[in-house]
C-alpha cells in the first residue's frame, strides 16, 4: 500500500508570531519555519506503518514556491521514499489544497491519505474532510490511534465523551490528533541519504485545478494587550470596584 | 537594651522582615547543601533606600549581611549559616526602563534572568546570557558571579552586557557606576570590579543591561562521539566551519541521569560522549554547509551518530538532555567542581584530569559535562548512597588539592563561573597569587570597611 501524507511548511510552533506593522500578514522573514506539528505527526504515523509492514511506500506532499524543497528533504530525511511538491507562489486555502491533493491522489493511486487535523497557521481543519468529500472515500478525523487490517482502518478519535473508534473501509483519509504519536529524531545519516531521494516537482498551473480564493483576509491584527491589573485594599474595596462596573 | 533586629524593624517602619524558623530555612541556603542555614533574620527591601538603610544599620551594630537572589549558587555564596541577616532582593524585580538609543533595558536586581529575556524580546532584542537556572536565579546573582552559561562562546560571560551598576557599597554609600555609558575611560572600572565580587563589596540595587540583536534561525543538533579527542576534534572543525552559538558536551553518565530523570531519549545506542550545539542557520546555503562539516566529521570517525532538531520542539528535547543534568545530579548529593582552562590548554590538561580522576577516585562515579567551547568542565563527584556527607566530602577534598595543582600547572582557574563562596574558598591561591590575594583584602576594606557584606565568602576574614 501507498501512504500519501501532506506535509506543509509553518512559522514555528514556538515562535512568537508578529503581525507586519501594515497589517497583511504575519512576519515569516528570519522566522523558524518547520512542518506543521500534525503534518510530522501525520508522516510519523505513515512511517510506522510502513515498518510494520502494512504499507511499502510513504510520498510527501507540500505546495508552495520553490525553497519548499528544503522542507520537503526533511521529510524524506525523516523517511519518506519520495516527495511531490507542487509548486506555486500564491497561498493556498484548505479548498483548493483539497483539490490539488485529488489531483495526486488520482495520479498515485494511494490506498490512504494521512493529513494533520489542521495546519496551525490558519487553523482552517477543512484540507482533510473536503478531500474526503471530492474523493468520495471515508474520512476519519482527529485519529489518535490508527490500526490497519484486512482492507480497513480502525481509529480512535478522542471525543468530549472519551474514546470512540470507527472503521473505515481504505481507501480513506485519516487527519492526525495530538497525541497519535511522538514524532522520531531524523538521524544525520539519514540526512546525508535524503539528498538523493527523488523530489517530483509539478507545476501547480499544470494540474488544471480552479483556485479562485473563496476567502479573502482583509487584515491582520495582534490580540489587544491585556490591561493592568488594578490592586484594590481589602475586600470593600473591591466590592465597590464590582458594582461600580455593574458586575454585582 | 533594644535589640540589633528591633533596631532594624524601628529605623524602617516599611521593612519586611521574617524570623519564622521555615523562612530562615529556605533564605539561609543556595543549591550547596552541606551548611546548615542559620540566620538571624531575612529582610526583603523593597527600595535601594531600603537596601542603604540595612547595609547602614549593619555598619553600627556589626552583623554581617548575606545578599541574596534566587539561591541558585553552586558555591555557597548565599548561604547564611552563621546568624547573619539575609538581604534578598526578590522583591525588587521590576523592569525600570528601557532606552532604544541605547538599546539597553534597566531593571532591579531580584528580576529572574528568564524575566529580563522576555522583557528584552518584547523590545524586538535579546538578553544573550542563558542557562538552565534562567527561571529562578536572578539577575542580581548573575552580575555578582559572573555568570556564564550555554552562550558565552557566542556573547561572552555576563561581564559584556553590563552597561551600568548601582550598588550599595558595604560602606552604606550608593554608588552610580559607568551610568550606561559606551565609553567613560575616566580611572577605575568599579562597574567592573562589582562583577564577579560575589557580594564582598556591594550590594547590586539596579543594572543596566545592553541588548543585543535576535541571532538568526538557528539550527540545534545532538551528536554522538567516540572519545574525548573527537569532541575537540569537532569543536575545531566546527568552529573553523560554522557560525557556532553553542557547544556543549556531556558523558553517557550523564545522559543515563537526564533520561533517568524524564527526559527524551533523542538517539539510539549508547556512545561515551555527546555534544549540543547550534549554529546560525538562516538559509539553504548555511544548513548545506553545514550538512558537508557533518558529512566530513562523519568521514574522520569523529562523529559516529547525530541528529538535527527539525523544530524547535525538538530543539528544546534536545537542550534538555544537557541542561537538565544538574537537576538530574542534585539526588546524588554531588561534589561539584567547575573548571577551566585556556582553550588552547584543553587537550593536555583533560587528559591530566582524565589520569587523575581515574586514580583517586575509582570508587566514585564522576559525571562530565560543561561548556567545553568555553573551556569550562563540570567534573561532578557522585556521592555513594552508602558513604557519610562528611566522609565523602572529606575524600573528595582531598583529590581537589591534587585537581586544583593540576589546575595550576595548567593555567587554569577553580572557579570558571560558580563563583569561590565557601566551597572552593580553601582553593582560591590554586589560581590567584599571593600577591592578587592580598589586593583583593585590601580592596575588600576600602568598599567595607567593616566587613559586614559576606564575610568568609570568597576569603576567610582577617
Ligand atoms: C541547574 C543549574 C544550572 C546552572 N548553570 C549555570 C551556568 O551554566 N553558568 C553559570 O554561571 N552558573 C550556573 N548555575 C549557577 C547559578 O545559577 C549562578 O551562579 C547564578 O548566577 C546565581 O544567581 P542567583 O540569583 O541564584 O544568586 P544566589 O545564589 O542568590 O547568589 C550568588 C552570589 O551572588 C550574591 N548576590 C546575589 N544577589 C546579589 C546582589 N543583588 N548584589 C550583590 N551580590 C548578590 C550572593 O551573595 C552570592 O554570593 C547553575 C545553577 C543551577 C541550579
Amino acid at each position: 500500500m501507498k501512504i500519501l501524507v501532506g506535509y506543509k511548511r509553518v512559522v514555528d510552533y514556538n515562535v512568537r508570531i508578529q503581525v507586519k506593522p501594515d497589517g497583511t500578514g504575519v512576519v515569516t522573514d528570519g522566522v523558524k519555519l518547520s512542518a506543521n506539528p500534525f503534518d510530522d505527526i501525520a508522516l510519523e504515523e505513515a512511517l510506522r506503518l510502513r515498518e510494520k509492514g502494512a504499507a511499502d511506500e510513504v510520498v510527501v506532499v507540500g505546495i508552495g514556491p520553490a525553497d519548499l524543497t528544503a522542507h520537503l528533504r526533511n521529510g524524506l530525511a525523516m523517511g519518506a521514499n519520495r516527495a511531490i511538491h507542487v509548486v506555486t507562489d500564491e497561498a493556498v486555502q484548505p479548498l483548493t489544497a483539497a483539490r490539488t491533493l485529488l489531483k495526486l491522489v488520482e495520479k498515485e493511486q494511494p490506498g490512504l491519505v494521512i493529513l494533520g487535523k489542521q495546519a496551525i497557521d490558519d487553523d482552517a481543519n477543512q484540507t482533510g474532510q473536503m478531500l474526503a468529500a471530492l474523493w468520495d472515500r471515508p474520512q476519519a478525523t482527529f485519529a489518535s490511534k490508527v490500526e490497519i487490517a484486512d482492507g480497513k482502518a480502525a481509529v480512535t478519535r478522542e471525543v468530549d465523551a472519551g474514546l470512540e473508534v470507527i472503521e473505515a473501509e481504505l481507501p480513506a483519509v485519516i487527519t492526525t490528533d495530538l497525541r497519535l504519536n511522538e514524532p522520531r529524531f531524523i538521524k544525520l545519516p539519514d540526512i546525508m541519504k535524503a539528498k538523493s531521494k527523488p523530489i517530483d516537482a509539478i507545476e501547480f498551473a499544470s494540474l488544471g485545478v480552479e483556485s479562485h480564493d473563496h476567502l479573502k483576509t482583509t487584515h491582520y491584527a495582534a490580540p489587544p494587550k491585556r490591561s493592568k491589573g488594578v490592586m484594590v485594599k481589602d475586600a470593600a474595596e473591591l466590592v465597590a470596584a464590582l458594582k461600580q462596573k455593574g458586575l454585582l | 537594651m533594644t535589640s540589633p533586629l528591633d533596631d532594624l524593624a524601628r529605623r524602617l517602619p516599611g521593612l519586611r522582615l521574617l524570623t519564622e524558623p521555615g523562612d530562615l530555612e529556605h533564605y539561609g541556603r543556595d543549591w550547596t547543601r552541606r551548611w546548615t542555614p542559620a540566620p538571624l533574620a531575612i529582610a526583603l527591601p523593597a527600595t535601594p533606600e531600603e537596601v542603604q538603610g540595612i547595609v547602614r544599620w549593619a555598619n553600627e551594630h556589626r552583623v554581617a549581611v548575606v545578599p541574596s537572589g534566587g539561591r541558585t549558587g553552586l558555591s555557597g555564596g548565599a548561604v547564611a549559616a552563621h546568624g547573619e541577616l539575609v538581604l534578598s532582593l526578590e522583591r525588587m524585580n521590576r523592569v525600570l526602563g528601557f532606552d532604544p538609543a541605547d538599546r539597553t533595558l534597566t531593571v532591579q536586581p531580584g528580576m529572574p534572568l528568564e524575566a529580563v529575556q522576555a522583557a528584552a524580546r518584547g523590545h524586538g532584542l535579546v538578553y544573550p546570557v542563558d542557562f538552565a537556572a534562567r527561571g529562578s536565579c536572578s539577575i542580581g546573582g548573575n552580575i555578582a558571579t559572573n555568570a556564564g552559561g550555554i552562550r558565552v562562546i557566542r556573547y561572552g560571560n555576563t561581564r559584556e552586557w553590563i552597561a551600568g551598576l548601582k550598588v550599595v557599597a558595604g560602606n552604606g554609600e550608593l554608588l552610580e557606576l559607568n551610568r550606561g555609558l559606551v565609553k567613560n575611560s575616566s580611572g577605575y572600572d568599579f562597574r567592573q570590579l562589582m562583577i564577579g565580587s560575589e557580594g564582598t563589596l556591594g550590594i547590586v540595587v539596579e543594572a543596566t543591561l545592553k541588548l543585543a540583536d535576535p541571532p538568526p534561525p538557528a539550527q540545534t543538533m545532538l551528536l554522538a562521539l567516540p572519545d574525548m579527542d573527537a569532541v575537540l576534534a569537532v569543536f575545531g572543525l566546527f568552529r573553523e566551519r560554522l557560525a557556532l552559538q553553542a557547544f556543549e558536551f556531556f558523558t553517557d553518565v550523564a545522559l543515563r541521569h537526564v533520561l533517568a530523570h524524564g527526559a527524551q531519549r533523542a538517539l539510539d545506542g549508547d556512545h561515551p560522549y555527546y555534544v549540543v550545539a547550534e549554529f546560525d542557520a538562516p538559509d539553504e546555503v548555511a544548513r548545506d554547509a553545514a550538512l558537508a562539516v557533518l558529512g566530513e566529521g562523519m568521514e574522520q570517525g569523529w562523529i559516529v551518530d547525530g541528529t538535527i532538531a527539525q523544530s524547535e520542539a525538538q530543539a528544546a528535547a534536545l537542550w534538555r538532555l544537557r541542561e537538565g543534568i544538574t537537576e538530574s545530579l542534585a539526588p546524588h548529593k554531588p561534589y561539584k567542581n567547575d573548571v577551566s582552562v585556556r582553550i588552547g590548554a584543553v587537550p593536555a590538561f583533560l587528559h591530566a584530569m582524565q589520569a587523575l580522576l581515574a586514580r583517586e577516585y575509582p570508587q566514585f562515579e564522576v559525571v562530565w559535562f560543561g561548556h567545553i567551547g568555553d573551556g569550562n568542565l563540570h567534573i561532578n563527584v557522585l556521592k555513594p548512597a552508602d558513604l557519610a556527607d562528611a566522609d565523602f566530602i572529606a575524600q573528595c577534598e582531598q583529590v581537589t588539592k591534587r585537581l586544583a595543582a593540576t589546575l595550576k600547572e595548567h593555567g587554569g582557574s577553580i572557579s570558571a563561573e560558580h563563583g569561590i563562596g565557601l566551597v572552593k574558598r580553601p582553593y582560591l591561591d590554586s589560581t590567584r597569587s599571593a600577591a592578587e590575594i592580598a589586593l583583593m583584602r585590601g580592596v575588600r576594606r576600602v568598599f567595607d570597611p567593616n566587613g559586614i557584606l559576606n564575610p568568609g565568602k570568597l576569603f576567610a576574614d582577617d
